[in-house]
Parts: C-alpha cells; sequence; structure tokens
C-alpha cells in the first residue's frame, strides 16, 4: 500500500531545496544591509558602478528648464507592487530636481492605488524641498485603467504640452512604444526601464537611455547610496555569484553523471540488463531544482465537508 | 473560524457585515488621520508587517497536496494550512476592496482636472468636454444596462435587446473595442520607425544587431527558408549528419534562439527576480524609505 503524504507539496522530494535557497537569498540581502549600515558608520563606502540611465536624469531635467516644458513621468500600467513602488521612488528623486528648478511635472497613472501614493510622494518631495506653493495638484493624475485609453491619453499629454523630458519606469506592455515614438517625435530626451523583459527591446529601439533589468532596482541606491539600499544591492550580488556557482556545479555535477553512471531502470520502473544513459530529468543537479509534483496516489484521501444552504433573502441571487 | 465572518453574496448577513464593516472602516480612517504621524506610522508598519507574515507563512506552511477548500483536512497541519489559505484570500478580497475604493479616488482625479479646464474654459477644453461626454454617457448606459439584467435576466440574450442593450453594445463593442484595437495596429508602425533608426550602422552594437535581426527575418520568411534548406540539402546531398546542415537558416536562428537569447532573457529575469525580493523584504520589514523622504 502507498503511503499519504502530508508532508506539505512545497517539501515533497527536493522541492524543499527552493524555499532553502529563497531563504538563503533572503538572509544574504539582510546580511548585507547590517554591514553595510555598519560600514557607514565606520566610514566605509560601497561602490556603485556608472549608470548611464540615472546620471542622464539632470541633464534630462535641466533641458525642460531650458526649454520651459514639462518633465513626463509615467509608472506603468501595473497595479501597486515593488515595481511600481520602486518607479516612484525614482520619480520622487526627478520630482525633487525638477521643483528646485520650478520646472513643471506631469505623472500620469494608470492605477488608482498607484495614483493615490503618487500623490502622497510628489506631495512629500515638494513639501520637504520647502516648496509647497510649487505643488500643482493636476501635475499628478489618473488617466484611466484601460491600457489604450491610457497610451491615447498620454500620447495627447506629450502632444499638446510638448514635454521635453519622459521617465517610463515600471511595468509596461504594448503601449511602451507608443509612449516612446511619441515622446521621440516631440523631441523628448527620454529614460525607460521596464521589469518586462518583453518591452525593454522596444525600449532600447526608441529611447535615449535603458535601465535593464536589474538596474531598475539599483537606481534608488545608486541616487541615494543609502546604506540600507547600498547593502541589498551588494547582497543581490551575492545571490547571483551564488547563482552562477550553482549553475557551473549543476553543468559539472550533471556532466559528470551522464558520462560516469548509467541507468538500468528504464521510464516504466522495470529494471533491464541492458544499461543507459541518464535522461536530463535523471539528473541529481537537475532534480534538486525541479518542482516535482505530489503523485496522485500519494494524495490523502479527504472526505467533502457537509454542504450550507444559504440564508438568502427573497428575490436576492 | 474565519468562515464566521464570510456571508454569502446578496444574503441579509452580507449587507449587515458590509454595512459594520464600513462603519468601522469610516472609524478607523477619521481615527487614524487625527493621530500623530509618528504614531500612524508604527500602524501601517504593524498592519504591513502582519499582512506580509500570512503570505510569508502561506509559503512555508506545508501546503496540503490535492487539497480543495470543499474537503475535510485529514490532520492538524493540514487544517492549520487551509486556515492560512483562507486568510490569504480574505486578503486578496481586502484588496479588492481597497482598490475599489481607491477608484473613486481615480474618477475624482479625472472630474477635477478636466471639469476645473472645462469650466474655465483653459487651452484644449473640447476634449475635456468630450472625455467627461464619453464618460458619463458610458456610465448611465453601463448601468442600465446591469439593472435591466437583474430585473429581467432574459435580456442577455441578443433577441431580449432592449435601448440599453444596443446602445451598450454599440458605444462598448462598437466604438471602445475597435478604438483600442486601431490603437493598437499603430504599433505596427511605430516598429518601422524605431527599427529603422535602431538599425542604422553608427557603432559594431549596431552593426551586430542589424546582422542578427537580418538572419532572424529572412529566416522567418518562408520562401527565404525554403530556399536556404533547398541550397543546404544539395550542399550535404541530403545526409543528416553532414556538419554543413548547421548551415542552414532555420538552423542558425534557432541557435541564436538557444545559445544568445534564451540565457540572456533568463540572466535579465533572475535580475528582475532578485531585485524584486529584495525590495519586497525591504517593504515588509519596513526598512525602505524612499528617495522622498
Amino acid at each position: 500500500m502507498i503511503a499519504q503524504y502530508t508532508g506539505g507539496e512545497q517539501y515533497y522530494g527536493t522541492n524543499w531545496m527552493q524555499i532553502v535557497l529563497v531563504l538563503i537569498f533572503s538572509i544574504f540581502i539582510i546580511l548585507n544591509i547590517r554591514r553595510a549600515e555598519a560600514g557607514k558608520r565606520s566610514g566605509k563606502h560601497i561602490f556603485i558602478r556608472r549608470i548611464a540611465g540615472l546620471n542622464a536624469i539632470d541633464e534630462a531635467i535641466g533641458r525642460a528648464t531650458e526649454m520651459g516644458k514639462p518633465v513626463l513621468m509615467v509608472p506603468g500600467i501595473g497595479t501597486l507592487s515593488a515595481v511600481s513602488v520602486q518607479a516612484l521612488n525614482i520619480f520622487g528623486h526627478v520630482t525633487r530636481s525638477a521643483a528646485r528648478f520650478a520646472t513643471p511635472i506631469r505623472l500620469c497613472c494608470a492605477d488608482a492605488a498607484v495614483y493615490t501614493v503618487a500623490q502622497e510622494i510628489i506631495g512629500e518631495v515638494y513639501q520637504s524641498e520647502g516648496l509647497s506653493e510649487r505643488y500643482d495638484q493636476d501635475s499628478v493624475q489618473f488617466v484611466s485603467d484601460r491600457q489604450f485609453a491610457f497610451a491615447t491619453g498620454v500620447s495627447g499629454i506629450i502632444h499638446r504640452e510638448k514635454v521635453a523630458a519622459a521617465f517610463f519606469l515600471g511595468e509596461f506592455f504594448a503601449e511602451s512604444l507608443i509612449f516612446a515614438e511619441t515622446a521621440n517625435a516631440v523631441g523628448a530626451i527620454q529614460v525607460a526601464g521596464s521589469t518586462q523583459n518583453t518591452q525593454t527591446p522596444f525600449f532600447i529601439a526608441a529611447c535615449d537611455y535603458v535601465l535593464i533589468s536589474d538596474e531598475f532596482y539599483a537606481a534608488s541606491a545608486y541616487l541615494s547610496r543609502q546604506p540600507v539600499l547600498l547593502g541589498s544591492l551588494v547582497g543581490q550580488d551575492w545571490i547571483k555569484m551564488s547563482m552562477m556557482a550553482i549553475t557551473v556545479l549543476g553543468v559539472f555535477g550533471n556532466s559528470c553523471e551522464r558520462a560516469f553512471t548509467k541507468a538500468t531502470e528504464g521510464p516504466d520502473k522495470k529494471v533491464y540488463a541492458t544499461p543507459r544513459t541518464k535522461s536530463a530529468s535523471e539528473l541529481t543537479m537537475t532534480k534538486f531544482v525541479s518542482i516535482e509534483p505530489v503523485p496522485e496516489d500519494m494524495v490523502p484521501k479527504r472526505e467533502d465537508k457537509p454542504s450550507e444552504t444559504p440564508k438568502t433573502e427573497e428575490g436576492a441571487q | 473560524m474565519l468562515a464566521q465572518f464570510v456571508a454569502r453574496g446578496g444574503s441579509a448577513d452580507a449587507r449587515n457585515w458590509a454595512f459594520i464593516w464600513f462603519l468601522i472602516g469610516v472609524a478607523v480612517v477619521v481615527t487614524l488621520s487625527r493621530t500623530p504621524s509618528q504614531f500612524r506610522r508604527h500602524v501601517v508598519t504593524a498592519f504591513t508587517f502582519s499582512a506580509g507574515l500570512l503570505y510569508v507563512l502561506s509559503w512555508l506552511w506545508p501546503k496540503p497536496a490535492g487539497y480543495s477548500p470543499s474537503q475535510i483536512p485529514v490532520n492538524g497541519v493540514e487544517t492549520a494550512g487551509a486556515k492560512i489559505a483562507e486568510g490569504v484570500t480574505m486578503m486578496g478580497s481586502i484588496l479588492q476592496v481597497i482598490q475599489g475604493v481607491l477608484l473613486f479616488l481615480g474618477v475624482y482625479s479625472v472630474l477635477r482636472i478636466h471639469g476645473g479646464r472645462l469650466t474655465k474654459m483653459r487651452k484644449d477644453w473640447q476634449y475635456s468636454a468630450a472625455l467627461l461626454v464619453a464618460m458619463f454617457t458610458m456610465i448611465i448606459v453601463g448601468y442600465w444596462d446591469f439593472r435591466d439584467s437583474r430585473i429581467n435576466p432574459n435580456v442577455v440574450s441578443a433577441e431580449n435587446w432592449g435601448f440599453a442593450q444596443y446602445a451598450k453594445d454599440f458605444l462598448f463593442d462598437g466604438l471602445l473595442q475597435t478604438m483600442d484595437a486601431a490603437m493598437f495596429s499603430i504599433i505596427a508602425f511605430f516598429i518601422l520607425n524605431a527599427a529603422y533608426r535602431a538599425f542604422r550602422i553608427r557603432s559594431v552594437e549596431a552593426t551586430v544587431l542589424l546582422a542578427t535581426a537580418l538572419i532572424v527575418m529572412l529566416a522567418l520568411m518562408g520562401g527565404v527558408e525554403y530556399a536556404s534548406g533547398e541550397f543546404v540539402n544539395r550542399v550535404t546531398r541530403d545526409d543528416p549528419g553532414h556538419f554543413f546542415n548547421n548551415f542552414s537558416l532555420t538552423a542558425i536562428r534557432t541557435w541564436i534562439g538557444a545559445v544568445f537569447q534564451q540565457p540572456s532573457i533568463r540572466g535579465l529575469e533572475w535580475g528582475i527576480g532578485i531585485g524584486a525580493l529584495s525590495m519586497g523584504l525591504r517593504l515588509w520589514l519596513n526598512m525602505e524609505r524612499g528617495l522622498s523622504s
């Protein structure tokens, strides 16, 4: 008789490896944040390589100031998440520079929650700079939560106001190229970055500067040099190095296993006299990082709950 | 345990609970707005941490294999796992309610900006007028159609349609969807324009990009791909083991995809994933201070 498995599907077989890896990675990040904080107290500085897209922020704002045209910021069409919060963080920095030079800004949102947070952040920036009187509440606006209605609205703003600089940072989809090409048509300097890899090539083709992959997340550390952010960036580098090591180890381990060991059991679980070369899914290192579903025959037999009759008002659905 | 807080949609209980929670929500908002910002920050931090903890627990706690909410868990671990899953579902509902409330703020923003432009007859007021007329027409017709379908469910079939259904169909499917599609189709022209600028030979990178794109594009053209395959077959004399088979356009395109494109995309996705993990940890543990503070 096959035993029932009640240990949790994420711990079945080698599935636990994924949880262990994420826990180790989280420890890397927290450990490095603590190290960076300690380093700041002892006067040690962490080096971050130059990121052209972020250096261009001041250049773009300077151009907008000279032309007397607004700076446009779009945090993508995603909902409120780590991505949009990060985009708004960078926009907070852009707004600070724009506020100092009295350069008008336009921040267009496609999500009501992002809009609310954006309003708070932008208002706070003007307040912290002591320039509350320069803050125009209409500069942060909710355009539409429909993808192409939003694209049309933002394109209209770009054309009508002839924006001098455009920042497209966040989650973008098919509308990315509409924004980038429209801003290019009015001659705006564009800095873009998307967490959607399918859109990054469009931005690279159409924009002046592009933040690729985790440069988007590194931006806040680069701009603020806060120890917490710098530390987590170093933690991310540790994770990347660990992953590289695991990949090399995996390739080496799997190659050796395939070269020096043979399988005698077939896919039908029968033992054959002639040993065969192992398939990719049978290799130990592959198994370590593969998700294995709990077999049907090991799923516990459970009884159904008694059905409840809902109390409803007459006529209610 | 959580089931007693969940009333069936449309029931008297649900309405009572909705009203009670609405009052509690108003009370919480009023209380929070009157408390010092330092204290408010602690409340927000505690709430964020608790909500995050629920998701972390649901990820770490053993998930019952093949379990559905209509089943009875077999032991204590499964029972706790089912309760955590219920909590996560409830948290999702709370988020939906919050987003629903926030949508009003979004609509208010649209009304304030475009209403102000219209009443003060500022530049481009005509666009604002068109937007507000379109928005209110859609709201009225949409609600009218919804109300009709509640009173008479048969109205969903086309033969029973009345004015509201025809109007909604015309506005939504006839206009809005079509305009969406038109906007989407514009991308084709933008791609052409952007590709022309990107592929101009200005640097080594642009030249490599141009050459790679050219190979991939040619390999996707049926006629060219056929001709290339035929040429390779002639050279190799249909020998599948011949080394020259690696030089057909299809083989080169597959090689570019497998050796350059896929690993690069995986690398980029890794970077984004790690960045999101780091950002999520900072937000959950209240370490994120932002650049505006």
